[in-house]
């Protein structure tokens, strides 16, 4: 008897809810750089999620879906924890995506236990911000994960003398752990690490510390943006270049957006980066077709575009699996060795890390038909963060 | 009208300004809480911030000291504050004490530095300060968390038993309260003779020594005044956010803060409360109707109050209240 009064009050339950779910639709929260000088990277998300739900449809089933997106601006933890707390007490959101930068997501981090909200994060790339709680996956990339395959090719290709020279924040010293640790285990030296200033526009005088280092290859780190342009033109008019030392770094060097200003003299620059807008893929082109249709410029697809199409895939599957309900449990679970082939390539989430396993390509710096792009020519695959899984 | 700008001058037939502060700053927050229960996080990053531009008040409004470098103040007291919460003092009225004290003392450090200077070569003197104390931030990492910020301590319940809610309840209760004992104190401190000599050293600084002022020593001492009141916002920040960045102690917070203040109106404490108030209100209206161009609105606001209340809102209610007043006897 008892059994079957439980059985009804759950049926009950289920119609109760059943009108609800039709009645409210599950509301997604989206903190992105939207203005100020990363507004780019920011809008990348939302053109991304535009694609996706272009595609897909703005329902799960028969439950509707919302977004609603909230400027981040800045590296600012504070702001960016009360547009948190605004979102999950007031605006209701079953699920928080998004995030550019890292601290701003470590500080969101906390409220999601209580809350019971998982969060996507689509950017910041420090290792650890996973680690802070259960509830969040991670659809980007961390420094590890680009870096390690860095030296790897460096080594392959002979390089003996390295200098380093990175942006002196948490994800330039990432970088340069990362290049280390991996190209002196594989018997190679480093003879030089420099870390920059994020502010430094004139980068003479580190191009001169490079040249009397003696190194035979450079590998940087810089957040995209200007100051890449003005590293890359200092190591080409201090003659570094004609001199015959090679230039290596992580993708952001040389996003996309980014080509047109570096222009020719950029050409042959090696790159490791887990998405290059030229990866030729029918999802790739799906994707890129898709964003061109709603209104976005090939020019300005970043790789922030691709982090929330795929951010935007795990939330449908996450609302599909807990049936509109907040499980956060139930819908971490669902995600959790999910596999499926993205825009950039094959990738799945990592069950013990929640950060995305994804083939990083090394990439070489081309003209083609007067256009520059980041053509592919070696794939190391199902790289996972080297920082928190060791294989 | 020195002493008595603001509110504090309409009503002072029947309450002190300090009592008068501490009620009003009561009745704001308590309107905040009954009507807007889902804004309290917000809210409490607006009182956080009231400590700074309060503070940025006391030595540009008060004493006519040019600063872009006063978040420096602010931050190292929050992450102070962060520091101390990670070595195991979760109580966070210990935490703001130390916050106030090491912003103390940080205010004198830099103060016996900058009120050696006057003009230009301050407001450089600032920039220089602020700008090392940032650098410094990001270089040591083990003491800040460099740019991923300082986030791995825990604050624990007021008095030992209210814990902090996710809604933000107790944060804004306690944010408020302290708020209102402070600029009630501050409200007296001004009115007091030392503070009446800063102002006459502000206005004139050679008629001040004529009348046998030490200058020195007083702006020193406001300094330290200044850089409590920083550090309680700074670790008010630190203890509500539960994460200590370097936006705390950024140039771009120096600026905004001043912004504020000229906003609401230098040299009164009502302005300063006024302008961070209606700022980021402002904003965060404009930016939670449209997330990707609310800048250029923030923009325009400033140029139109700037072009229409050049001495900032504060002053330019007060002018439009004694016209109301003068038309209707």
């Amino acid at each position: 008897m008892r059994k079957f009064a439980v059985s009804l009050t759950a049926f009950a339950a289920c119609l109760f809810a059943g009108t609800a779910m039709a009645a409210d639709p599950i509301r997604v929260g989206i903190v992105g750089t939207m203005s100020g000088p990363y507004a780019l990277f920011g809008q990348n998300f939302k053109r991304g999620i535009d694609a996706w739900v272009a595609q897909n449809g703005n329902k799960v089933g028969d439950i509707p879906v919302e977004f609603i997106y909230r400027d981040e601006e800045a590296p600012n933890p504070a702001k960016s924890r009360a547009l948190a707390q605004e979102l999950i007490v007031k605006e209701k959101v079953q699920y928080l995506a998004g995030f550019y930068f890292t601290p701003n997501a470590l500080a969101v981090a906390p409220l999601l236990g209580e809350s019971k909200t998982p969060l996507i994060v689509m950017n910041a790339a420090t290792s650890a911000i996973v680690e802070k709680s259960p509830y969040i996956v991670r659809t980007s990339f961390t420094m590890w994960q680009n870096t390690k395959p860095a030296a790897l090719v460096a080594k392959e290709r002979g390089a003996k003398k390295v200098a380093i020279a990175v942006s002196d924040y948490g994800p330039g010293l990432d970088a340069e752990a990362a290049f280390k640790g991996t190209f002196e285990a594989a018997g190679g030296t480093v003879v030089e690490a420099i870390r920059m200033p994020l502010a430094t526009t004139d980068f003479s005088p580190i191009m001169q510390r490079i040249k009397d280092s003696g190194a035979d290859t450079v590998f940087t780190f810089l957040p995209s943006g200007p100051p890449t342009l003005g590293f890359v033109k200092a190591f080409i008019d201090n003659g570094l270049k004609a001199s015959g030392v090679k230039l290596m770094s992580t993708g952001d060097v040389v996003t996309e957006p980014d080509l047109p200003n570096i222009g020719d003299a950029g050409i042959g620059i090696l790159s490791t980066y887990h998405y290059a807008v030229s990866h030729d893929s029918p999802e790739n082109k799906a994707f890129i077709d898709q964003f061109v249709k709603d209104g976005g410029k090939f020019d300005e697809i970043a790789m922030t575009s691709v982090a929330a199409y795929d951010g935007a895939r795990l939330i449908y599957k996450m609302i599909e699996a807990t049936k509109g309900q907040r499980d956060p449990d139930a819908a971490i679970a669902a995600v959790k060795s999910m596999s499926w082939v993205s825009p950039r390539g094959p990738v799945s989430i990592d069950p013990e890390t929640r950060h995305i396993r994804q083939n990083v390509y090394l990439r070489e710096l081309v003209k083609v038909d007067g256009k520059l792009l980041n053509k592919e020519i070696q794939t190391f695959e199902a790289q996972p963060d080297w920082a928190l899984s060791k294989k | 009208m020195a002493t008595r700008a603001g509110p504090s001058g309409i009503a002072s037939g029947l309450l002190s300004p300090e009592l008068l502060g501490f009620l009003v700053v009561w009745a704001l927050g308590t309107v905040g809480y009954v009507l807007f229960p889902d804004d309290l996080a917000f809210l409490t990053r607006i009182v956080s911030i009231a400590f700074l531009v309060l503070s940025l008040d006391l030595v540009t409004g008060y004493c006519g000291v040019a600063t872009l470098g006063h978040a420096a103040l602010f931050g190292i007291a929050a992450y102070a504050a962060g520091n101390a919460a990670r070595a195991g003092w979760a109580d966070p009225l210990v935490l703001l004490a130390i916050g106030a004290l090491v912003g103390a003392v940080s205010g004198l450090a830099t103060g016996a530095l900058i009120a050696r200077f006057r003009g230009l070569p301050q407001l450089v003197l600032t920039i220089a300060v602020g700008q090392l104390v940032a650098a410094l931030c990001n270089k040591l990492g083990w003491l800040t968390g460099g740019s991923d910020g300082l986030s791995d301590y825990t604050v624990g319940p007021l008095f030992g038993r209210i814990a902090f809610d996710m809604y933000g309840r107790v944060a804004f209760l306690m944010s408020v309260a302290i708020l209102a004992v402070v600029f009630a104190l501050l409200l007296r401190i001004v009115r007091s003779p030392f503070g009446l000599l800063t102002r006459a050293i502000k206005d004139d600084t050679v008629k001040a020594r004529m009348i046998g002022a030490s200058i020195y020593p007083r702006l020193v001492a406001m300094y330290g005044l200044s850089g409590a009141v920083a550090g309680i916002g700074g670790a008010l920040g630190a203890i509500t956010a539960g994460v200590v960045g370097l936006d705390g102690v950024s140039f771009e917070r120096s600026a905004s803060a001043l912004v504020m203040l000229v906003l609401g109106g230098a040299g009164n404490l009502w302005g300063a409360l006024a302008g961070t108030l209606v700022f980021h209100v402002f904003e965060h209206l404009v930016s939670t109707a449209n997330p990707f161009h609310w800048m250029s609105l923030v923009g325009a606001m400033l140029i139109l109050v700037v072009v229409f209340a050049p001495r900032g809102l504060s002053f330019g209610a007060i002018v439009l209240w004694s016209k109301l007043r003068a038309r209707s006897p």
